[in-house]
């Protein structure tokens, strides 16, 4: 028993430092979802926010530019993905997988061009550790919760915002109803595409902090592979929490769990292949979309553009 | 004038209506990324010459040409075939390695069966295990209503552990640096066409495939109902048509496709499974499946345009420096422009 609290507090600790892409990713997600854009260029918009919070800091010298980058680069994307499909009027699904082209090779390029190819790659300090006064000393919970990076502050208390902003202002119900029916929020004077392009550029922004945490907090540089898929999972974390700001929070714990999971298995051996130990995070997330959709509900017109000039959605 | 001239003019309209909007695309593509290289401070003539030449200038360069075409080109077929349906199969690349796995299973296992029983098994195999590795998603799709885009996509990655598990513990080749697999029977081998440079006799298998896919599509009432599904699922669904079969059938397709593709890499380019012999094939395949618009006679001439520029954008690499990424810009960019001409035309 005196063995289990530290190595589950060890444990636990690493499981929130591992929430942060997850759930920036997947408040992203949600957002435009809930206006009825569906963005699937998560995977593309976090490599370019990798690549460019890298390469911010590498170049200035600080993390905060590394930020900014990622955080710009992500509002374009998401703008080009509101101009494409609320404007132009041009298939989601389409434009999303555009993007993430566009998003990705636009990544590595970035990298070669600035850095070059080398033997070692450069690095770049990593985000320090920022103790809250008195509540990190809480037994047990002070450890897991208050003695993280700022970044993991920063998803939690955004999290926690935009349950506020979705369900308890009326810029919120307004938001929703684009989603749910876009011709009733209209004709209630709603302005479906502004609201639109709101959610896909701040859902872009977080994606593209979400890609800068990776080598800001794990690895200190740049590789072309480095997200692994936690873009995609995002979107099944999206499903998973039923577009809800609270529940992906919640959620994302999980899909955390397994990710570090796998990790301490493979450090810690027991016969089983590594090889199937990195499947996990993947085969949990299949797993976890057979229950998401016996029971999410989904926003009715997620993925469907809208086009007040035209009488029937399909 | 006549009526046959009235015929054949606007028969040549329609031809340049088709043709005329792919060449603006590339002309606009190639400006904007020019505009990028002469900014990086590259010889920007020199660039495009590479990327656009190469294939043509050796016969080895049109021979690697080739062979990339052929992985490029079962790939976007197994983009097309589920979009037809309406659906997105982004699982390519996983079913590919595992059709690379299958064949070269069979390969290992059967290897001292001769040439006409075990090819044959070899590509078999390939089709079967990339079509089951597809058949995981649609059938979580069939029975589940789960987002086909998702699990896919979930799919690639699990194949990454198994063709690793298989290339460092299964049949292993300890002499290589690289995690690769013994390998296969004799047998199991494509026959070469021409033997230097050398080129195989999958490429004939990938051409024949296209034909039967084109057909299947476009010229049979199967391949209609597909198409109608994909159009309008609820008035299909309100015909008659199994539209959630539809969806299974297309994916399964698609993975068998991509499977395809996984054993001619195996049977005919390098003989044994190398991890990473999935290179970028699906993310191309992709941009080939969207650029041509779905259409699936005209994805082996886009698969075959892309060929060039990738061959062209190694060599640029290797000759000026300049990233291989870059070529993929050009590509997102004919893509993006393509679409674009499609809002255009709709005004």
């Amino acid at each position: 028993m005196d063995e289990f609290i530290p190595q589950f507090v060890g444990f636990a600790r690493l499981v929130v430092l591992a929430i942060v892409p997850f759930v920036l990713a997947s408040q992203g997600t949600m957002l435009g979802g809930r206006t009825g854009l569906f963005n699937v260029a998560q995977e593309g918009i976090m490599l370019l926010g990798a690549s460019l919070g890298f390469l911010g800091a590498y170049l200035y010298g600080g993390l905060g530019y590394g930020v900014l980058l990622a955080v710009f680069s992500g509002a374009i994307a998401g703008l080009a993905l509101a101009y494409f499909t609320t404007t132009l009027k041009m298939n989601q699904f389409v434009i999303g997988l555009a993007i993430f082209f566009f998003t990705m090779g636009l990544s590595t390029l970035f990298y070669k061009f600035v850095v070059g190819v080398t033997l070692q790659p450069p690095l770049i300090p990593t985000l320090q550790d920022l103790p809250i006064p008195v509540l990190s000393q809480i037994p047990v919970l002070g450890e897991i919760f208050f003695n993280q990076n700022s970044m993991v502050y920063f998803a939690i208390l955004f999290s926690l915002f935009l349950y506020y902003l979705l369900y308890k202002t009326s810029f919120g119900l307004k938001l929703r109803a684009v989603g749910e029916n876009p011709k009733a929020a209209d004709s209630l004077g709603v302005n479906v595409d502004r609201m639109r392009y709101f959610t896909a550029i701040v859902g872009g922004m977080l994606m593209g902090l979400a890609g800068a945490y990776l080598p800001m907090v794990y690895t200190g540089t740049f590789t072309a592979g480095m997200v692994q898929g936690r873009g995609w999972i995002a979107i099944a974390l999206t499903f998973f929490g039923g577009w809800s700001p609270g529940l992906i929070l919640l959620g994302s714990l999980f899909f955390a769990g397994v990710e570090v999971l796998a990790l301490r298995i493979q450090v810690g051996g027991f016969g089983i292949p590594y090889q199937f130990l990195l499947m996990l995070p993947y085969l949990a997330t299949i797993l976890t979309m057979i229950f998401a959709f016996k029971w999410i509900k989904a926003p009715a017109f997620l993925g469907q553009n809208y086009d007040r000039e035209k009488r029937s959605l399909s | 004038m006549t009526d046959t001239n009235i015929s054949t003019n606007s028969k040549a309209k329609a031809i340049a209506a088709i043709v005329l909007p792919y060449l603006l695309a590339i002309l606009a593509s190639f400006v904007a990324s020019g505009i990028f290289i002469a900014i990086m401070g590259f010889n920007v003539p020199k660039a495009f010459a590479t990327i656009l030449f190469t294939s043509f200038r050796t016969p080895n360069g049109f021979i690697q040409t080739l062979l990339k075409f052929i992985p490029l080109m079962l790939q976007a077929l197994a983009f097309t075939v589920p979009l037809a349906a309406g659906k997105f199969n982004i699982g390519g690349e996983g079913q590919l390695i595992v059709g690379g796995i299958g064949a070269t299973a069979v390969g290992i296992i059967f290897a001292d069966l001769p040439l006409p029983i075990l090819l044959p098994l070899v590509i078999l195999a390939g089709v079967i295990f990339g079509g089951f590795w597809a058949a995981i998603p649609a059938w979580l799709l069939y029975r589940f209503g789960i987002n086909e885009i998702l699990t896919t996509v979930m799919m690639n990655f699990v194949s990454f552990g198994l063709i690793d598990y298989v290339a460092t513990q299964i049949w292993r080749d300890p002499a290589a640096g690289h995690p690769t697999t013994i390998p296969i029977g004799a047998g199991g081998e494509l026959p070469m066409l021409i033997s230097s440079p050398p080129l195989h006799s999958g490429i004939i298998l990938a051409i024949i495939v296209a034909v039967g896919v084109y057909i299947y599509t476009n010229r049979t009432s199967a391949g209609y109902e597909l198409i109608a599904t994909g159009a309008n699922p609820r008035a299909s669904k309100v015909y008659g048509i199994n539209t959630r079969k539809m969806f299974l059938l297309s994916l399964i397709i698609g993975g068998g496709l991509a499977g395809l593709s996984g054993a001619i890499e195996v049977a005919g380019y390098q003989h044994r499974l190398i991890e990473g012999l999935q290179s970028n094939f699906l993310l191309l395949g992709l941009i080939i499946g969207l650029i041509a618009k779905g259409d699936n006679s005209a994805v082996p001439f886009v698969a075959f345009f892309i060929a060039v520029l990738e061959i062209g954008a190694s060599a640029m690499q290797r000759t000026m420096m300049i990233p291989v990424e870059m070529v993929f810009i050009v590509e997102a960019l004919v893509l993006l422009f393509v679409l674009l001409s499609d809002v255009i035309r709709r005004r």
